[in-house]
């Protein structure tokens, strides 16, 4: 039951830096330290093969161990990390930019523009994504051009919907009428009003549509549709030691921890609700 | 509830029409000769090839327009003449009839399982906000939801079929063999499910006719009976309808991890071999059953709400 | 029907809430008896529906009830959360504020009836369904019984939650804020369906804000503010002589009893519009109107909600264009001298920007001076302490102030006033109607308010258009 009288205690203003969101970052900054520093710090090529070191586990010469052509695990981890972050930051902002502006365009005007946008965006959701990748993929295995253009192709239609709904949502309340009638223009509103609005939520979709792609292009090399050996990419690496699984589980697993920690960084970062 | 049943066929044919297009441009790009390999498609490996070839070049003629070719290849799709796999000469709808048992088995004991794990662990979470369930759910959720299926399946192998024994890592037959794969997918499904539950419990718990249900007298349990379960039973069910899409994409994953002969795992090895019919024949099954899935949904949630439905 | 154990009276004495170390709700004592129903008047946040939960027993967790609350002899506060349980629906029994809201959406109202005799009473299926429908036929539902509630108007939904009271069998009624959301027409046949409660034999203890109410329900009236009982007696002499300061301030503060403001005659029309018509979907909202608002004058459109009042004003805005009829506004003068008041104060704000941000975007754009602002601000009652808050902290009669402000600040000549009082509570009503009668009178802002209060329009305005529905 609703109670009028308790809206009168004062609301407490939670803080921004949740404990869940520092835990989050914290992790989220560790990797990107790990994958930016880690090639340059180990200073071993990914691809150097010594076939004496083969499955070495860690902790000896090799920090993390070596693989079956006695490759250096943190090497090929660092190279992995870097390729994971890279090839979802380049995806997502590609599929973000356009999703951002059409659906601000298609929510401020409306009309014609907003249905053509509609039918495409409903076109591109008739099919699972990863179908539509796979098909993609089709053209070319084992490249990455398929794989990004699949990828940036599914995930800029969240980013367009999700503005747009909100946006329109926002356009239609009183405040914004309320502001125009005080002599505000279309600059103010869109910066003042509607982007205050929209922001929490698209940050919160853009740390989702990381975590799609690192999960989607992992998945795929992992399938062996996606990149191939001998690149070190992380979901390809562990497709490439899972016949060693019983010398070395610990090889197989790394890659794996890895991209676990990649998602649940970006997942406790941006949560905002329990979901 | 005809306008659901209409746009759901209207996705259904979006669905050919797109996977159709990309196919037909699919066998035009790819190096070599589209005729001959369009003629493999069609008649399969055991016809006289270069005649066979010959004819379609004929037919579809390098003269024809490319809007009249795609109008005829569409035809056949509409037509459900799927063609023969390039790679065994089988006719597509053949092998799809016999890889469609191996996905819906999959695919509905992923469901079912997920079902009885997720809303139920999600109804005692919510109705105890901030209990032991709730934290641990809340925890179990996060971590599985950071695990892509084929990193979940891959432990799931490594504890219960290397550690532990208890079930088969691969293969398809019986229902072990069915075990850790639908758990896969169920895990995952469940890991969303259960919070969805939660939240559509918590909200429900929060509303002023629960309220009202208590204040009138009703013992909890019938509150709990007659009131939460169906409504929050609907953001639960309607939720499933974005889950369709997380367990298509798991089963083409987890077929092809496991070695599950479904069509999931011949998608992925005719995207390999690049046999066109075959990607399109099992692009086309695939999606077409996550229109069914999203259909079926629909109609529960149609079923669940009286309300008029905005839109 | 059922037999309900009878009870005499219920008698509150030394109530206190409190959350914590905080006070909320302080020495609350009044007695309620059969044929003396009591109604708690006062503003949101004095506490009043917190007594009723109390005396319920559902206050919210963390807050805690002392002193007395006795049923006869039974002290409420005294007994466990199981025997509190056991006594909603079949002692007490609380009608719902919107009563729409109350009602499973899901369930049809035959189930949600039929349900207090299965459950309740025990009753097999069959016996449940009589008395379902003999509940449902004697609220005059009897034909609705397989409606869902969003197939029936409010009050319908309100008389649905009396069948559930009745099947429950509760003598102790508690009416909880029962005219929130509703117009006039249907405010009064709630009224008379209290009262009727009350000549069944039933106690009534009834939560508002609204005066009419009160003055309807007769018995005995309690005044509260911030917490305390500042006044208790029987109707009319609460009515006629309030004692306390607060209790004649709200009293006096229902148009019923305002003075008519003392206007100049008005000057040239600043907006007027003739034969306008405008349709929404298959319904026809008005056709061939006419209406104008000149300078220092008060028009009212009146009408139940959904007839098109406030497209009326929006048309003159230019907010809406008519499907046909020709606006004019005076010439010459900006558009930003054409403003517009709204229902819900927060909804005017943007939610994310304090008070002082908005301002001073707002003096900025139109190169005014902060101590216009700040003047003001004073004026009418508002703290500069108010300036670092969000919308939703500030009270909803000092947001629609400083709406009013933020309005004036440009010197209108029009001012749209869209049921700006209708979520604030008489004593803000009637400061923010002040305002804008002073705005009118010195100003000459010519001010066109919409409503469905028609006391409020007939006390202020020279001249009222009535909508039919």
């Amino acid at each position: 039951m609703s109670i009028a009288d308790a809206t009168l205690v004062p609301i407490a203003r939670h803080s921004w830096l949740t404990p869940s969101r520092a835990a989050g970052l914290a992790l989220l900054g560790l990797l990107a330290l790990f994958a930016l520093l880690g090639p340059l710090l180990v200073s071993v090529d990914p691809t150097e093969q010594d076939f004496a070191a083969s499955l070495t586990p860690p902790g000896s010469d090799y920090l993390l161990g070596a693989d079956h052509y006695g490759r250096s695990m943190l090497a090929r981890l660092a190279y992995g990390a870097q390729l994971s972050f890279g090839m979802a930051l380049l995806t997502v902002a590609t599929a973000a930019l356009p999703g951002i502006l059409l659906g601000l365009l298609a929510a401020w005007r409306g009309g014609l523009l907003e249905r053509a946008l509609e039918l495409v965006s409903a076109v591109l959701l008739a099919l699972p994504g990863l179908l539509l990748v796979l098909i993609l993929l089709a053209f070319a295995p084992g490249t990455f051009g398929p794989l990004y253009l699949g990828l940036a192709l599914t995930l800029w239609i969240e980013f367009y919907r999700v503005t747009r709904v909100t946006a329109a949502g926002v356009l239609k309340q009183p405040h914004v009428e309320a502001t125009r009638l005080l002599g505000f223009k279309t600059g103010y509103i869109l910066r003042n009003l509607v982007l205050p609005e929209i922001r929490p939520i698209l940050i919160t979709l853009a740390a989702f549509a990381m975590s799609t792609a690192i999960i989607a292009i992992s998945t795929l090399s992992a399938i062996s549709v996606g990149l191939r050996p001998p690149t070190p990419e992380l979901g390809a690496m562990i497709v490439e030691l899972l016949p060693y699984y019983a010398e070395a589980p610990l090889h197989v697993l790394m890659p794996g921890i890895l991209i676990f920690l990649l998602v649940l960084g970006l997942q406790l970062a941006t949560r905002s609700d329990l979901r | 509830m005809q306008r659901l049943v209409l746009a759901r066929l209207l996705q259904a044919g979006l669905v050919v029409l797109v996977v159709g297009i990309l196919c037909f441009v699919l066998v035009r790009a790819l190096p070599g000769d589209p005729a001959m390999r369009i003629a493999a498609g069609r008649y399969g490996p055991d016809a006289n090839i270069t005649e066979a070839a010959e004819q379609v070049r004929r037919e579809l003629g390098l003269d024809q327009p490319l809007l009249v070719q795609l109008g005829t290849s569409l035809g056949q799709l509409a037509r459900l003449d799927l063609g023969h796999s390039v790679v065994t000469g089988l006719p597509i709808t053949k092998e799809l009839r016999i890889q469609l048992g191996a996905t819906l088995w999959l695919s509905g004991s992923a469901l079912v399982l997920s079902l009885l794990l997720g809303p139920p662990i999600g109804l005692l979470a919510g109705l105890r906000r901030g209990g032991w369930v709730d934290n641990a759910s809340l925890g179990g959720a996060i971590v599985l939801r950071s695990l892509p299926p084929f990193v979940l399946g891959l432990l799931l192998i490594l504890i219960f079929a290397m550690l532990l024994g208890l079930f088969p890592p691969a293969g398809y037959g019986t229902w072990r063999d069915l075990a850790l794969p639908a758990l896969t997918l169920a895990l995952g499904l469940a890991a969303v499910s259960s919070r969805v539950a939660r939240d559509a419990v918590a909200a429900v718990v929060r509303t002023p006719y629960l309220a009202f249900a208590r204040l009138k007298g009703l013992p909890e349990p019938v509150v709990v009976r007659r009131h939460v379960l169906r409504n929050a039973a609907i953001p639960v069910v309607s939720y499933l309808a974005l889950q369709a899409i997380y367990l298509i994409e798991g089963v083409v994953v987890v077929e092809t991890l496991f070695g599950i002969p479904g069509i999931g795992h011949a998608l992925v090895h005719a995207v390999i071999a690049r046999d066109v019919p075959m990607v399109q024949g099992t692009a086309l099954a695939m999606g077409l059953l996550f229109v069914v899935i999203a259909a079926a949904v629909d109609l529960t949630c149609h079923w669940l709400d009286p309300r008029p439905k905005r839109i | 029907m059922n037999a309900p154990v009878r009870f005499q009276s219920l008698t509150v004495s030394g109530l206190g809430i409190s959350s914590g170390d905080t006070t909320i709700v302080r020495d609350v004592a009044f007695t309620l008896a059969q044929g003396r129903p009591v109604t708690l008047l006062g503003a949101s946040g004095s506490g009043k529906s917190l007594v009723a939960h109390a005396i319920m027993g559902s206050l919210p967790a963390g807050l805690v009830a002392h002193g007395a609350i006795k049923l006869d002899d039974e002290d409420l506060l005294a007994t466990s959360f199981e025997r509190t349980r056991a006594r909603w629906g079949r002692t007490i029994a609380i009608l719902p504020q919107e009563p729409w809201l109350a009602l499973d959406p899901t369930m049809r109202i035959a189930g949600q009836v039929g349900e207090v005799h299965r459950y309740l009473h025990g009753r097999g299926s069959a016996e449940a369904q009589t008395c379902m429908r003999a509940d449902l036929t004697e609220v005059g539902l009897g034909n609705r019984t397989q409606a869902y509630p969003h197939e029936l108007s409010g009050g319908m939904c309100q008389r649905a939650a009396i069948a559930v009271t009745h099947a429950a069998g509760a003598c102790l009624v508690i009416a909880d804020e029962p005219t929130k959301g509703l117009d006039a027409a249907l405010r009064d046949s709630v009224v008379e369906r209290l009262r009727q409660e009350v000549d069944q034999g039933r106690l009534l203890l009834t939560i508002t804000h609204d005066i009419e109410v009160a003055a309807a329900l007769g018995g005995m009236i309690g005044v509260m503010l911030d917490g305390a009982l500042v006044e208790f007696g029987p109707a009319a002499e609460v009515l006629e002589r309030p004692r306390h300061d607060y209790a004649r301030t709200l009293i006096a503060a229902d148009p019923a009893r305002w003075a008519a403001p003392a206007l100049p005659p008005p000057g040239e029309a600043v907006a007027a519009a003739r034969g306008l018509s405008k349709r929404f979907g298959e319904r026809t909202l008005f056709d061939g109107l006419d209406i104008a608002v000149r300078r220092g004058e008060i028009v009212a459109i009146v009408g139940p909600s959904g007839c098109g009042k406030t497209t009326i004003g929006n048309i003159l805005l230019g907010l809406v264009t008519p499907d046909r009829g020709e606006v004019q506004r005076a010439p010459d003068i900006a558009q930003i001298r054409f403003q517009k008041l709204y229902q819900d104060p927060p909804a005017a704000f943007a939610p994310h920007q304090a008070l002082r941000q908005g301002l001073g975007d707002l003096l900025k754009l139109h190169g005014l001076p902060w101590s216009q602002a700040e003047a003001s601000m004073g004026r009418f009652g508002l703290g500069q302490e108010l300036l670092d808050r969000r919308p939703n902290e500030v009270s909803g009669g000092e947001l629609q102030r400083f709406a009013i402000l933020r309005a004036l600040l440009l010197d209108p000549v029009f001012l749209f006033a869209d049921e700006a009082t209708s979520r604030l509570d008489p004593v803000s009503q009637k400061q923010v109607f002040a305002i804008l009668v002073e705005a009118v009178r010195a100003r000459g802002l010519g001010l066109l308010m919409v409503t469905h209060e028609v006391a409020l329009a007939e006390k202020l305005a020279s001249r009222i258009l009535r909508l039919p529905n």
